[in-house]
């Protein structure tokens, strides 16, 4: 399955896509627009295809997320992408340049955030986001860089000395002190505790406020959905669907469910007539499914009010993102959304 | 949440060669700093040799050496273990300590850096240097202030050429090396593995003048030897000359190639594909 999704769509209708010839040097008319293109980008390690025929665009400005579970391809893609893999196949450009040529300019305007990617250990964080910093042409000044990832305190600790946690924020530091037009994240808050991904998550927010590209793999249902403008959901090394967020696998059309508990000395048959697709009991449990839920939320609780029921356990629930992924990635059995996911192996690495 | 201002975007101008350049003299200041501040990479490259050198120095003070014309001991120790601090220094820190970069994915993370490959390589082995020249520093000044060991001026070229080959062959030795250690726990031990043994053979701890003409044969092949016979032949009282041995000069020439043709064929291993 091949997609072809213009990210530009929603932001700039009417302009016509980009070609992708001959762009290996810097290009401001084409860089205006898109950050990363990718047409029918394909890898394979020996006899596995890790990514078979990918194809995508994501505009400047756009957090774009890479959803899927662990081996689907997502690091494979992005490695590709940061100019550390290459490709067996198909093209991309980011920022106008082709990433496996490995400019220094291209190095210049982006920052990377790996998995599991360590830094100088006896350096101390302000000495590493200085020395980083200094190979960028355009750099932000490095207290900046330690108060926006809230390292202030650790500023003059030793990398060696710092928690998981402050680990990842110095990696996203070392990202930003050469200011750059694009980011990627490669499962940034895996190992985080509640607490910090919250924070993570503000930072990456504010980041796109500052008009800045975040590129973003995640696992995590509700990071994707939180974060992201448009997520593509990988599987096997397909993008199996791609959008925003809520209408992610036509998650807006879906019928919404109501629920609740009838008292036993009522029977489905007394409920009035509502805007329902359908209507189920088990044991004392009602399902409506209905694609007017305001409507059908009205008739039901007037007619409760009405004979003084009480509807225990009353809820409507749209279906969530998580839902759509299990549906569309096959895989009820991998929760891939806990947050107590240890496991940070990604990848057909061979 | 603090606030950030606006980034200035737009095109970026490009660097010149003289900033890469000064780029180089700020890594060789972090690589010092990470050097220095790393107590057992310390104790293990540059206290070893020089506690070796306190304690065979002060056991052998006072005895001469009759294979070598009645000269000094010391005058033999003291440079043997000089050639030993250098490779200490040179070879066995730079494999380990980018074995241990390339494994935690510092080599990664440098190479998604604008900062070109050839300076990052450029500041390590210049710091090297650094270190280099502070063990020859330190090793002179208690040889010729503890142990009255004797460097003529006229020696000095001699030395001088002869510690550059030997940091040239053995840095870049150091850092082709690790292509052959598949992970930076396996460092240490293919590193004393491949020292080790050969220091026994090489007139670093007591004079092979003695071994089998085989052994010796042996180990003229390698840079150690030539390294400490070029340093013994500048503190050796008999010689007279530029304290330049030929020999010692071409095999460390030859070393210097390979160790530099081992370097850059693992440098140009893509740090992403390895993993």
């Amino acid at each position: 399955m091949s997609w072809s999704i213009s990210a530009a769509d929603h932001l700039r209708a009417g302009r016509s896509t980009p070609t992708l010839n001959a762009m290996n040097s810097y290009d401001n008319k084409h860089t205006d627009e898109l950050a990363i293109e990718v047409r029918d980008l394909r890898r394979t390690y020996g006899d596995v295809q890790a990514v078979r025929g990918v194809s995508f665009e994501v505009a400047r400005g756009e957090v774009f997320c890479l959803l899927g579970p662990n081996g689907a391809g997502k690091t494979t893609i992005v490695e590709i992408l940061e100019g550390y893999r290459n490709r067996s196949g198909g093209e991309a450009r980011v920022l106008g340049f082709d990433p496996a040529i490995g400019a220094r300019a291209l190095r210049e305007r982006v920052g990377i955030v790996l998995q599991n990617c360590g830094v100088q250990r006896d350096l101390s964080v302000v000495e590493l986001v200085e020395m980083y910093g200094r190979y960028h042409i355009r750099q932000r000044p490095a207290d900046e860089v330690i108060d926006l990832v809230e390292l202030t305190e650790k500023r003059e600790t030793r990398a060696k000395e710092l928690s998981g946690g402050q680990r990842r924020r110095l990696d996203l530091a070392l990202a930003l002190v050469g200011d750059p037009e694009l980011i990627f994240l490669d499962e940034p808050t895996t190992g985080f505790d509640p607490a910090a991904r919250r924070q993570a998550w503000s930072t990456i927010r504010s980041l796109c406020e500052l008009g800045k590209t975040v590129f973003l793999t995640t696992h995590f249902m509700d990071e994707a959905q939180y974060l992201a403008s448009r997520v593509a959901v990988m599987r096997a090394g397909e993008i199996i669907a791609l959008g925003r967020p809520d209408e992610l696998g036509g998650r807006d059309a879906r019928p919404a469910e109501v629920h609740f508990r009838l008292p036993t000395a009522w029977s489905l048959g007394d409920i009035p007539e509502l805007p329902a697709l359908s209507r189920s009991i088990d044991g004392d449990l009602v399902l409506v499914q209905t694609t007017e839920p305001v409507r059908a939320v009205n008739v039901l609780t007037s007619w409760a009010l009405e004979h003084d029921i009480d509807l225990g356990h009353f809820s409507v629930t749209q279906p969530t993102l998580e839902d759509i992924y299990l549906e569309l990635t096959g895989s009820a059995d991998e929760p891939a959304g806990s947050t107590d996911h240890e496991s940070t192996t990604e990848e057909a690495t061979v | 949440m603090s606030t950030v201002r606006q980034s200035t975007p737009g095109p970026i101008r490009e660097s010149t060669f003289g900033r890469d350049l000064s780029l180089v003299g700020w890594q060789i200041r972090y690589e010092q700093r990470a050097y220095w501040r790393n107590r057992s990479r310390g104790i293990f490259t540059f206290a070893f040799p020089l506690m070796f050198l306190v304690i065979f120095a002060s056991l052998d003070k006072g005895q001469t050496l009759s294979s070598r014309g009645g000269i000094p001991y010391d005058d033999f120790f003291v440079p043997g273990i000089l050639a030993y601090g250098v490779i200490a220094v040179t070879f066995i820190n730079m494999s380990i300590s980018t074995a241990i970069l390339r494994d935690e994915g510092v080599l990664k993370r440098m190479q998604g850096t604008p900062l070109p490959r050839w300076a990052y390589v450029a500041a390590r082995i210049g710091s090297t240097s650094v270190i280099m020249l502070a063990m020859t520093f330190v090793v002179l000044a208690l040889g010729i202030g503890v142990w009255g060991v004797q460097l003529r001026a006229g020696a000095l070229p001699g030395l001088i050429v002869t510690l550059l080959l030997g940091t040239a062959a053995f840095t870049s030795l150091g850092i082709g090396v690790t292509r052959f250690m598949p992970n930076a726990e396996s460092g240490p031990v293919v590193v004393n593995l491949l020292v080790l043994p050969l220091t026994f053979i090489s007139n670093i701890w007591f004079p092979t003048d003695s071994l089998p003409d085989v052994v010796q044969k042996i180990a003229s092949f390698f840079p150690i030897k030539a390294l400490a016979d070029g340093l013994q032949y500048v503190f050796d009282p008999r010689h007279h000359g530029a304290g330049l041995n030929g020999s010692d000069v071409r095999t460390l020439v030859i070393w210097s190639v390979i160790g530099v043709l081992l370097m850059l064929s693992f440098l140009r291993q893509p740090q992403g594909e390895v993993v």
